[in-house]
């Protein structure tokens, strides 16, 4: 029998700690949860399913669970994870991946503003288009965008990959245009055959860092 | 006619100079000297004839083979050549050629108002009677998190070393800081760079990881920073604290992150905080998650949902807007707050900032004392002062005037033998405490350093408790601002204390600054009736 919680009306204290009892016992699935901000905070492992849409922070922290999110998933989504995946089936607000260390996280639908900002090894994958200023101070890991994206993609690029399938507004600083290798197009093939992604990696491009130091010569 | 300055001190280092020892064999300051300073006379040997017409441009001392030349100011340049001291041209010169503006370490130097021109008042017959420091006790616990917290942290002392990274600081210098807290219960910070394993079990007074044997009573208290780089961020890293403290800015460059160039990021701390060796480390100068005070809010939420609900949630502040700044972390769940003022260091920073942007230490604390006043959480939320904090003195002086507790950052650094040479940010400490160089690193032993901390803190505690008693109290709880006078009118001004001789506060701290924020907040203002009370 799966396991469920109501968050309905309640506050983070209590949600999480039911929350976190039953995720020990099994997978979970959590509903009403969208006024819930910092629901899965720093889970080390177990399976949570947002049955709806989900507030900010959700799977922050996050250090080796899977968590779901059947419809649309507020700001800083995965916020600082650094294993584990999150997969939201819609879209994702502002800051979607930001400071993550490692792990996986896909967005089917559009990404916000910020997404990426400063990861330092996640995978981040979004189905849609991103936002402005996504992967600035990007230090490590791979961006995937199948849509578009907007303005100062990648600003100041320090390391990692950016992967572009459609267009975007204007590059940010510290970057590069590099050519795809073999490497990448198995890379990005592994990528959407697991997450079910419908793309072309042969029509992607790549965006790599200009500088390891563009700051300060 | 050369001009006769009489500002400048020649100095020829004999043993250096190759004409003293071979007469008639090199004369370059005699070319090279504009004003004539020097002659040579038919023997052939350089003599000093007029140090008087020394203008101090040095460069007899740039051009001599041996560096046998040294210009000292007869008088402080400052008085005499100020705006344009000698720095200042270095500096203009030195952008002319880079491009570059100057980074350099520590903090503001020069004057700025401080606590220097703040006496105490010892208690006499017409007070409290003085308590005896040598017979009798006087409490100088202060604990954080008391009301909230299942695991509040209790200080021995009412000190702090604060946030000072690894990257920032050598491995040794971090070990160190831990060993020094470890002896004496006080708490260390992690600063942005992440955790060293070894901070885990030395902070708890262990010597290994096995934690087999206990060295150090009575074991300190690790602050983990959430910084706005999160280098080394994870719940790991959040839970390994005895505390964490969410970071806004810092004294040494307020309105900006921290800086690490990439001449410090070596291997480990490159693995450490997981940017390429060689990079540059750059905080970003705001939390990229944060964009108005209910996130902070929801931010402090899942920190305490991460740490079920066990440790103290403390933030760091810069110097800005105190009273606004001090009400929003209140509002946003502090335990505790360390407002950290403009003489505040750094490894590296931006020498404009460093030196011209902020507020004074001793200036912040009135508006932020008053704003927890206002909030009625003073003594509840604990305040700490960080910035330029030397002794026990400084640290009297902060209590009274409102703070739980204080912060020695740079008094640290110095206790383990810096010598505030602000060269930080190279990567050269000669004294292995902020350099990544093994060979510089070597001459920082942690043990003998964390007894020297150690040995600092136990000897300023002490001066506290001496101050204290000799006011009239046993607990530095009980210290207030009548226990302090302003000695000039302009830090009466800043700080609102008593002045001197005057024995009141001044006019316009009376009836002022309180009533026009307690307006601005909502809170009622007196009316002219209460304010013509006041006034008698």
């Amino acid at each position: 029998m799966s396991l469920a919680v109501d968050a309905r009306e309640r506050d983070l204290r209590s949600v999480s700690v039911e929350l976190k009892e039953k995720v020990a016992r099994g997978p979970t699935a959590i509903q009403e949860a969208a006024h819930v901000h910092g629901l899965a905070a720093g889970f080390t492992s177990g399976e949570v399913t947002i049955e709806g849409d989900s507030g900010d922070y959700l799977g922050a922290l996050n250090d080796g669970a899977t968590i779901r999110v059947k419809r649309n998933a507020a700001r800083y989504l995965a916020d600082n994870m650094t294993r584990g995946t999150v997969v939201v089936e819609g879209d994702a607000g502002y800051g979607a991946g930001a400071y993550c260390y490692g792990g996986t996280v896909v967005v089917r639908g559009n990404a916000g503003d910020f997404a990426a900002v400063m990861n330092k090894g996640a995978t981040i994958i979004i189905g849609g288009n991103a936002g402005d200023d996504v992967a600035t101070y990007m230090l490590a890991g791979d961006l995937v965008i199948v849509g578009n994206a907007g303005k100062n993609l990648g600003n100041y690029l320090i390391r990692g990959n950016i992967y572009v399938g459609g267009k975007w507004e204007s590059l940010g600083h510290n970057t590069l245009l590099e050519e795809m290798t073999p490497a990448d197009l198995t890379k990005l093939h592994g990528y959407f055959s697991e997450y079910s992604i419908d793309a072309d990696p042969t029509t992607f491009k790549k965006i790599v860092r200009l500088s390891q130091k563009p700051f300060y010569k | 006619m050369p001009p006769v300055n009489g500002t400048f001190c020649v100095t020829v280092m004999k043993d250096r100079c190759i004409n003293a020892r071979m007469p008639g064999k090199c004369a370059t300051c005699v070319e090279v000297c504009p004003y004539d300073v020097y002659a040579i006379d038919t023997d052939g040997n350089v003599h000093i004839q007029n140090y008087n017409a020394c203008v101090g441009c040095r460069i007899c001392s740039e051009f001599c083979p041996e560096d046998a030349i040294r210009i000292n100011p007869a008088e402080s340049e400052f008085l005499v050549r100020s705006p344009w001291t000698f720095p200042q041209v270095e500096e203009i010169h030195q952008k002319a050629q880079t491009g570059q503006y100057m980074l350099r370490g520590f903090g503001t130097m020069g004057y700025t108002p401080n606590f220097d021109n703040i006496t105490i008042v010892p208690s006499q017959i017409a007070s409290a009677a003085p308590r005896d420091k040598y017979r009798e006790e006087c409490n100088l616990e202060v604990v954080i998190g008391e009301d909230r917290c299942e695991n509040p942290i209790h200080l021995k002392y009412p000190f702090i070393f604060p946030a000072m990274s690894f990257g920032a600081l050598s491995r040794e210098a971090r070990m160190a800081l831990c060993i020094g807290a470890a002896q004496t219960g006080i708490s260390n910070n992690t600063g942005e760079g992440g955790l060293l394993k070894d901070e885990t079990w030395l902070i708890k007074g262990y010597e290994n990881e096995r934690r087999t044997l206990k060295r150090w009573e009575p074991g300190g208290y690790l602050v983990v920073q959430w910084s706005t780089g999160r280098w080394g961020a994870s719940a790991d890293y959040v839970r390994a604290g005895d505390a964490v403290e969410v970071k806004i800015g810092q004294g040494a460059k307020p309105g900006m992150g921290g800086h690490l160039l990439g001449a410090k990021v070596t291997e480990e701390v490159a693995a450490v905080r997981g940017i390429p060796i060689g990079s540059d480390a750059l905080s970003p100068c705001r939390h990229y998650d944060v964009q108005d005070l209910e996130d902070m809010k929801r931010m402090v939420a899942f920190l305490r949902d991460v740490t079920d609900y066990k440790v103290p949630i403390l933030f760091k502040l810069g110097p800005s807007r105190p009273y606004e700044d001090i009400k929003a972390c209140v509002e946003a769940g502090a335990d505790a707050i360390s407002i950290d003022g403009l003489v505040g260091g750094t490894g590296a920073s931006p020498a404009v900032v460093t030196q011209g942007v902020g507020i004074p230490t001793v200036a912040l604390i009135p508006p932020s004392v008053q704003a927890l006043k206002d909030l009625g959480v003073h003594r509840k939320v604990k305040l700490f002062v960080l910035g330029g904090m030397r002794n026990g003195l400084d640290a009297y002086k902060a209590m009274a005037m409102g703070a739980d507790g204080v912060g020695f950052g740079a008094a640290a650094e110095i206790a383990m033998g810096c010598r505030a040479c602000m060269a930080c940010h190279t990567g050269r400490c000669p004294y292995g405490i902020t350099s990544q160089d093994p060979e510089l690193r070597a001459r920082l032993i942690p043990e003998e350093a964390g007894n020297r901390l150690a040995n600092f803190i136990k000897a300023t505690a002490e001066e506290v408790k001496i101050l204290t008693m000799l006011s009239g109290h046993d607990d530095i709880k009980d210290l207030c601002e009548e226990d302090l006078r302003a000695m000039e009118p302009n830090i009466a001004a800043i700080t609102g204390l008593k002045l001197i001789g005057y024995e009141r506060r001044l006019p316009f701290w009376e009836n002022g600054p309180g009533n026009e924020r307690k307006a601005e907040c909502g809170l009622p203002a007196l009316d002219k009736q209460e304010r013509v009370k006041c006034l008698r």
